[in-house]
Order: structure tokens, then sequence, then C-alpha cells
């Protein structure tokens, strides 16, 4: 053992003296993506040695380059959440970042440094104010990211809206009838007495931002591509969080009756095949029982038969489940 | 070159006859391209429009190849099939089913509504992890050798028309609506994540 981790460690700072020097960006990312390979996931110990030195190439000139960084950060982060206040404060640059595609890559980081930082304090004895500390940091990107919903470039405001999608699934309890990941973090896990993130007002702040989706799927000039992104995540947040089905249910069928009127035609199509598919998936989900009628008034009007809408029903035991509970409830 | 960068899957019913019509031709130009099929099973033209050729996915085009030459030589030669089937074992080894495919495209090309739908469904299905947005579009071809060649130059005119952009992302809407005004054809388009 004692001859091998001095060859590993050998070879990093080799790979990390070569990529200094390569010109061209591409071989720098092959090199890095060398060293990430080796710290990360042959000789984790190492981590803690270099993640500085690849962090630093987050000031290359090269976008691609700095792309590849926010990529280590997000992996070093989930590998060890030890990282998190390490390399959490380099991306409170690098979300300022001039290029998009690199504001797009931190967008997509942030969702999972988020809910890892969240299942960290979560997980914590007592919180340090290291811990503390990165959860600002956190909180600060996190409030930057929610006005990208108004970029100037859709690309980023796509990402907004998958980030936003994150935010209302972490900030929340999930229900008997959730259709979630497995192994998924949110509100379930994370003690009342949490007092550096209360999860009250996290969970007051995700139906902020639901509302903030639900706004945003109405607005008028919202693209083609958006719009159908936006579709989906307040459809995924229905089917997990039970709760909201009335409310997405609800925007989807003003959205059938009032399409934007920037769409081209075949944009049009697209949107109500998209529609079609959400609503199908809405269907599906046992707890749409109360919305059956709009569900399939909205389907019915997009050209699909009745036979075809039986289909996608949910089997009657699953439904029967529901209207029993439905009862009790009363 | 920009053109390598994106990677594209072509994707038809039995990934036969138009996605390799496309994979073929997109390759040949440079793009870095994969082909799939979407549907239950490789189906070939037989004797009979009631007796097709069916095979399961994974069955290499070689035996493919084999097993209709001792059919009916003449027969599928005539038809082009053991032509087709040649040029296909020379890209690459069998067909190969979309929905048990584990990898990850920039921009997904459909050849007809039913396998566009096909593939929503199948990555509506999963719940998005790390939301590397995937591009979906449909062009409709028709089944048939000459519709196909068609087809692949109009893939590849849209293919060259995508990797020219900095920012696609930003920019599709535009570029599809332009492709479609050039082609005269509609295109289906939406963005899935992985």
């Amino acid at each position: 053992m004692s001859e091998q981790e001095p060859t590993v460690r050998e070879r990093v700072v080799e790979l990390l003296n070569t990529a200094a020097f390569l010109p061209s960006e591409k071989e720098k990312i092959a090199t890095l993506a060398k060293v990430q390979e080796l710290i990360i996931h042959l000789d984790p110990q190492l981590l803690d040695s270099f993640f500085e030195d690849v962090a630093a190439f987050q000031k290359d000139r090269n976008s691609d380059v700095r792309k590849f960084v926010v990529g280590f950060i997000e992996e070093a982060c989930k590998k060890d959440v030890a990282m998190l206040p390490r390399l959490v404060p380099n991306m409170q640059l690098l979300v300022l970042d001039e290029a998009v595609s690199v504001v797009k890559r931190v967008v997509q980081a942030v969702v999972q440094l988020h809910r890892a930082t969240l299942a960290w304090l979560a997980a914590a004895r007592t919180t340090t104010p290291e811990m503390e500390q990165v959860w600002h940091i956190i909180t600060t990107m996190k409030n930057t990211i929610l006005t990208m919903i108004d970029h100037d470039n859709d690309g980023v405001r796509t990402q907004a809206i998958k980030f936003l999608e994150a935010m209302v699934l972490l900030q929340t309890y999930t229900e008997p009838d959730s259709v979630t990941r497995e192994g998924e973090f949110n509100l379930d896990h994370v003690p009342l007495t949490l007092k550096v993130a209360r999860p009250r007002k996290l969970e007051e702040e995700a139906r902020m931002v639901l509302g903030k989706l639900l706004a945003f799927q109405g607005s008028i000039h919202i693209s083609s591509v958006n719009l159908m992104t936006c579709m989906s995540s307040l459809t995924i947040i229905a089917r997990a969080r039970p709760q909201f089905l009335g409310k997405v249910v609800n925007a989807l069928e003003i959205l059938h009756a009032n399409l934007p009127p920037t769409l081209t035609k075949s944009q049009v199509n697209s949107v109500r095949k998209h529609l079609k598919i959400q609503m199908i998936n809405l269907l599906k989900h046992p707890a749409s029982y109360d919305y059956h009628y709009n569900i399939t008034t909205v389907l019915t009007d997009l050209g699909m038969s009745s036979s075809e809408i039986n289909k996608a029903m949910p089997s009657k035991d699953s439904m029967k489940r529901w209207i029993r509970k439905d009862k009790v409830g009363e | 070159t920009k053109m390598a960068e994106l990677s594209f899957a072509v994707i038809c019913s039995s990934n036969m006859n138009r996605s390799m019509e496309a994979h073929a031709f997109l390759s040949k130009k440079g793009f870095n391209v994969r082909s799939f099929g979407t549907g239950d099973k490789v189906k070939l033209p037989g004797p009979a429009p009631d007796k097709p050729n069916c095979y399961e996915f994974g069955t290499s085009y070689d035996d493919i190849y084999n097993d209709l030459l001792k059919k009916d030589k003449t027969l599928y030669t005539q038809n082009g099939l053991l032509h087709m089937l040649d040029r296909n074992r020379r890209i690459k080894p069998d067909p190969e089913r979309f929905q048990i495919s584990k990898d990850k495209f920039d921009i997904i090309i459909t050849c007809e509504e039913r396998v566009y739908d096909q593939v929503l469904e199948c990555l509506e299905a999963r719940i998005p992890e790390e939301n590397t947005p995937v591009h979906v579009i449909n062009i409709d071809i028709q089944d048939n050798h000459e519709e196909a060649t068609i087809g692949a130059f109009m893939i590849c005119e849209l293919a060259a028309l995508l990797s020219g952009t900095e920012d696609l992302d930003n920019d599709i809407d535009e570029l599809l609506h332009e492709f479609e005004t050039k082609c005269q054809r509609n295109v289906l388009h939406c963005v899935q994540f992985y």
C-alpha cells in the first residue's frame, strides 16, 4: 500500500502541472478529468490535498474549462460533504460568470448542492458556524437563480425553471400517493428543530416558488421550449406532491384555452401534443380522481377518443382507495 | 469542429431503413451519431403484407441477412432488403432498441410521429436527475428506400443547422422555424431532461 499511494499522488501532481500549460482546452479538460477520476473515485483521500488545484482552473479564460470545474465541484461535494464549506464559496463567483453555458451548468449543480447541504444540516447533531456559512451562501445563490426566470437567455430560463421545480420538491413533504425518485431527500428528513433552515419557512418558500412557476407558464411571451419545460415541471410536482394537483390541472386548463399568441403553427402542434402527455400523466395518478372531469374534457378536446382515455385511467382499485380516503376525510 | 460536439440519435421503428440511412449519411459527414428503433420487434417486409419477417432487437444484421438469404434470395435481393442489411452490418453489429438504452444525447431526431410519441413516453417516465436538456425533433419520413434517402439528407441539413450555433438552447426555436420554411416540412419539437 505504501508503494501504491505515492504513485497516484505523483500522477496527480504531474497531470496538474501538464494541464496548466496545455494550450488546447480540450486536452486541458481531458487531463483535469483524469485528475478528477483519480482524486474523487480512485483515491478519495487525495481530494483534500488537491481540490484547490483543480478549483483554481475556474479562472481559466475558456468557458468549457470553467464548466468542467463546476462539474468537479459538484462531484467532489457529492462524494464528501466536508468539501461543501471549501468549495461552495467558489460557486458564488461561477454563478455570475459571463458565459451562459457556465451559468446554466452552475444552476444544474446548485440543485444538487442545495439538496446536499440541507441533508448535511439535517443529519448533524449541532449546527456549526461553518454549516451556517454554507447555508447562507446557498441561500444567496438560490435567490440569484430565482431571478433568472427573467433572464435574457432562453436556455438560462429553462434551467431556472428546473431549479424552481427542484426547490418545490426539496422543500415540501411527501404524501401517501407521491411519485418520487427512490432515495429522494426532502422535508420528510429535516427535523422540525433545525433552526438555521426552518422547515416551516422552507415549505412556505416552496409555495411561493410554485406560484412563480404557475405564473410563468401563463406569461404571454414565453417561448415554446420554456412553455413545455414548465408544463412538465408542474406535472412532475403535481404527481410528487398531490396537494398541488388542483392548481396544476387548473393552470393547464387555462393554458389549453389560451395558448401564447407568439407560437408558430407547428409549435402549437408540439405544445398541444405535450399538453396531452402531461394530462395523461396526471390522469394516471390515483389522486387526480377529483379532477377527472376537467382532465378528460381537455383530452377530448385534444382529440383523444373515450376508449383511449379509459385506457389511461388508473385501475378501479387504486381509485376506490382514493374515494374511500376522501369519505373518511369528511 | 462544432459538428462533433453535439451528440445525435436518429430513431425509427426498426432501426433498419430510415434511421440507418441517416446514421450512415451523418457519420460520413462527421457528425457524432447513433441510431435506434422504438418498436417491440424488428420488422421487415416478408413474402406477403400479412407475413412480415420479425426479429428480436439484438439479433445481428448479419444473422438477419443470412436468414433472409436462406429464405428467398431472389425476393430479398429484388426488394433491396439484402442490400440494406449489408449496408447496416458495415455500420454497426445489431439493431438497438431506444427504450433500453441508457445513453444520453443532445438531439434526438425521430422519423415518424408514432416513434416521437414512444420516445417521449419513455423519457417522460423517468424522473430527471441532472436536468441536462435533450431536444426531441420529429420529421415525418415514409418507410421506403427513396424517402429514407431524402429524409437522411434533410436530417443532415437540420443537424448542420443545429451544430452551427454557439447557443443551441437559446436559438433552437428560431433554427427549427428556419428549417421548416426551407424544407417545407413540419416538425414536432420538445425538450426533455436527463
